[in-house]
């Protein structure tokens, strides 16, 4: 087993533009004519062009989710924030400041609770409805256990001015990290508040030094960052994820994008979105031993995954 | 008998077989030689085979409950050997999103079709449904919801106690015939600006009040923003501007936009620009209530040609960003003013206008 310390592999993404077209155009015009209903059939179809575009090992990634059951998520997810703003509006209609102020705690004390159930929703429905040589990906995080996580982290976020939030950022990677199975293989995220937080304060002072133009080097070193620290274990084997990517590559991926999107009116969102996959996953390298051919299958039939609440209240508007 | 070349996996393990699958009348046959080098054979019967929506030149077929068995075959020939063979059984199901396999043409008629969509929409669709909406809304929420943004917003400004109130007395001797209870505010301000806000509030810059030299420009500037209040077009201004992002946010695929200009709003409402068809139908208005108290347009000329001057001073006058070209609205009000007949005498009005300019300190 000498040689697998050398091993390295990439995932590789084989889908193109126009084809993607075809699918983004037909499915704008049903979610048009459907007054925006059909828009989780139009977001399943994307998703499963996209995954099978996706290639590791000569075999394609799956996606299995259903607009229909993502629908049922949809319709929740707009009945709950349509709720939660009506209370707010309604409140600041009474016009007595007692109430709004109520009004206000309530609106902003959901929006707490919503984005942790939604990540949490969200991981589990994508997750297991995400496969590979029919093996299925999986989250087992703790619902209860992340919200608590989340809000007391917000919490301290708020008290400490935002400096917190650094930290909760990488407490939250940490966990969703922890919690990710893809069959026997499990992952582990290794980054820290500390070095995250500087190389936060680095990359903001040097955006203002430089008038922004930093920001390219600022993306790549949290890109970096972000991937440079994720680690996958199959048995007693370690992985580690490495990113190649450079400042460069990310001027002509934003630059290129923000001009293909505005020059065609948004029509151009397909080419951005084959171009953006192609720059991640191109910088995406998994280096150590891994037998392709041996992770077991360990995750449970996840068909009542369509009754998860909210399921994919934040999946939405995700590509 | 026909044999595709495919990659099995059995659902247990990552392992890819290379295998062939041979179609049998009712049910698969699939062959593969496993990693203790023995043939094994697995049969899948016809009725338990699924397939995924295909979207590449990849043909997914799965079988049997969780853990679901694989196969992936990229044989082109698949598809016609499964119709001739299984007649009955429909694999690959002819869907609407698939017209992008078809041709270049239909794309590119798609693409024509949308954007006129989209443009006939934005243009005639929303400002449509946005009126319906704003229309159908009871008076007393609209009062409640303009009282609400009055008072977030007055706070922000000085109110001249005096001259609000000489020139709502002012305002009361003038039937705006309208059944919104109108209410002006006058505030200090440098500039040269006045608006409505949904259900009666007015409010007055003071500094176009101290440019002003007659009642008629002020009954004008009166009219034109009460007509603004009876056309519920703040309302209008915003389920349009609400609508639109809506619209395009669908459209783009930005749910998370919606949440972001439903907090906007408050901003949205304060900065409320009409349209111009929308000044166009309060200039309209204020001209025939203003003919009918029997006050000479001549008011609106001068209004209009104060406007223009102090626009001209500055160039950053916010009454003035959307309105309709001065010019325009100069020449209208030119020519409604010289078929004007019926002039009644306005004393009363001439009182009050006094008032005000005692009041303003003059």
């Amino acid at each position: 087993m000498e040689q697998s310390y050398n091993e390295r592999r990439q995932v590789t993404f084989h889908g193109e533009g126009a084809k993607l077209f075809g699918i983004y155009i037909v499915n704008i015009l049903l979610t048009f004519f459907t007054l925006g209903l059909y828009y989780p059939w139009a977001k399943a179809a994307m998703l499963k062009y996209l995954y099978e575009e996706t290639e590791f090992e000569q075999s394609r990634f799956t996606f299995h989710g259903t607009g229909r059951e993502m629908f049922v998520g949809f319709i929740k997810a707009i009945g709950i924030i349509l709720a939660i703003y009506c209370v707010l509006f309604l409140a600041i209609l009474s016009n007595k400041p007692a109430v709004i102020l109520i009004g206000m705690l309530i609106f902003y004390g959901a929006l707490l609770l919503l984005i942790p159930v939604a990540i949490h929703g969200s991981l589990r429905y994508r997750m297991s409805r995400s496969s590979w040589r029919g093996i299925h990906f999986g989250y087992r995080g703790d619902l209860k256990e992340f919200v608590r996580v989340f809000v007391i982290g917000s919490l301290i976020t708020i008290f400490t001015l935002g400096i917190y939030s650094f930290w909760l950022i990488i407490e939250i990677r940490k966990y969703i990290f922890k919690h990710l199975r893809f069959g026997n293989l499990t992952f582990s995220y290794e980054g820290d508040g500390g070095t995250f937080f500087v190389l936060h304060l680095k990359g903001y002072f040097l955006l203002v030094i430089t008038l922004g133009i930093y920001s390219f080097w600022y993306v790549r070193d949290l890109f970096n960052y972000y991937i440079d620290n994720i680690r996958m274990y199959q048995d007693d084997k370690k992985l580690t994820f490495r990113s190649n990517a450079t400042a460069g590559g990310y001027f002509k991926l934003i630059v290129g994008n923000i001009l293909i999107i505005l020059f065609t009116l948004g029509l151009g969102t397909p080419w951005a979105i084959v171009r953006t996959l192609n720059f991640v996953f191109s910088n995406i390298v998994i280096e150590g031993a891994l037998d392709v051919n041996a992770i077991r299958q360990t995750e449970e039939s996840y068909k009542d995954a369509t009754g998860e609440d909210l399921a994919d209240m934040i999946d939405i508007g995700l590509v | 008998m026909q044999h595709f070349s495919i990659s099995y996996y059995d659902g247990t393990v990552s392992l890819s077989n290379d295998a062939t699958l041979t179609l049998m009348p009712d049910h698969w046959l699939i062959h593969y030689v496993d990693e203790s080098g023995e043939l094994q054979a697995v049969k899948w019967k016809l009725e338990n085979i699924t397939t995924d929506q295909n979207l590449t030149t990849l043909f997914i077929f799965r079988y049997g409950d969780f853990p679901q068995q694989t196969i992936e075959c990229k044989e082109e020939a698949l598809p016609r050997a499964l119709k001739e063979k299984y007649p009955s059984k429909i694999f690959f199901e002819r869907k609407l999103t698939h017209i992008f396999k078809q041709n270049n043409t239909i794309l590119i008629g798609l693409v024509l079709f949308l954007l006129a969509l989209l443009g006939a929409a934005y243009l005639y669709i929303l400002p449509f449904v946005a009126e319906k909406i704003a229309s159908n809304i009871p008076e007393s929420v609209e009062k409640r919801l303009g009282d609400a943004i009055y008072d977030g917003m007055i706070a922000g400004y000085t109110v001249d106690d005096s001259l609000t109130r000489s020139v709502n007395d002012f305002a009361k001797s003038i039937n705006f015939k309208t059944a919104y209870p109108i209410t002006v505010t006058v505030v200090k301000e440098n500039e040269v600006n006045a608006f409505a806000l949904p259900g009666g509030h007015v409010v007055v810059f003071d500094q176009i009040l101290l440019k002003m030299k007659s009642k008629e420009e002020l009954a004008a500037l009166l009219g034109h923003e009460v007509a603004h209040v009876h056309y519920q077009h703040s309302l209008k201004s915003m389920f349009r501007g609400l609508a639109g992002y809506l619209f395009v946010s669908l459209l783009l695929n930005d749910i998370n936009g919606i949440a972001a200009v439903m907090a906007d709003n408050s901003n949205m409402l304060v900065n409320l620009t009409y349209s111009r068809e929308l000044e166009t139908e309060a200039d309209r208005k204020a001209m025939k209530v203003i003919q009918s108290n029997g006050i000479s347009l001549k008011g609106f000329v001068d209004l209009f040609q104060l406007l223009k001057n102090s626009a001209g001073n500055a160039g950053q006058y916010e009454i003035l960003s959307s309105h309709p070209l001065t010019e325009e609205r100069i020449t209208y009000a030119k020519a409604m003013s010289r078929e004007q007949t019926g002039i009644r005498d306005q004393s009363q009005l001439q009182r009050k206008w006094i008032d005000i300019g005692i009041n303003s300190g003059k």
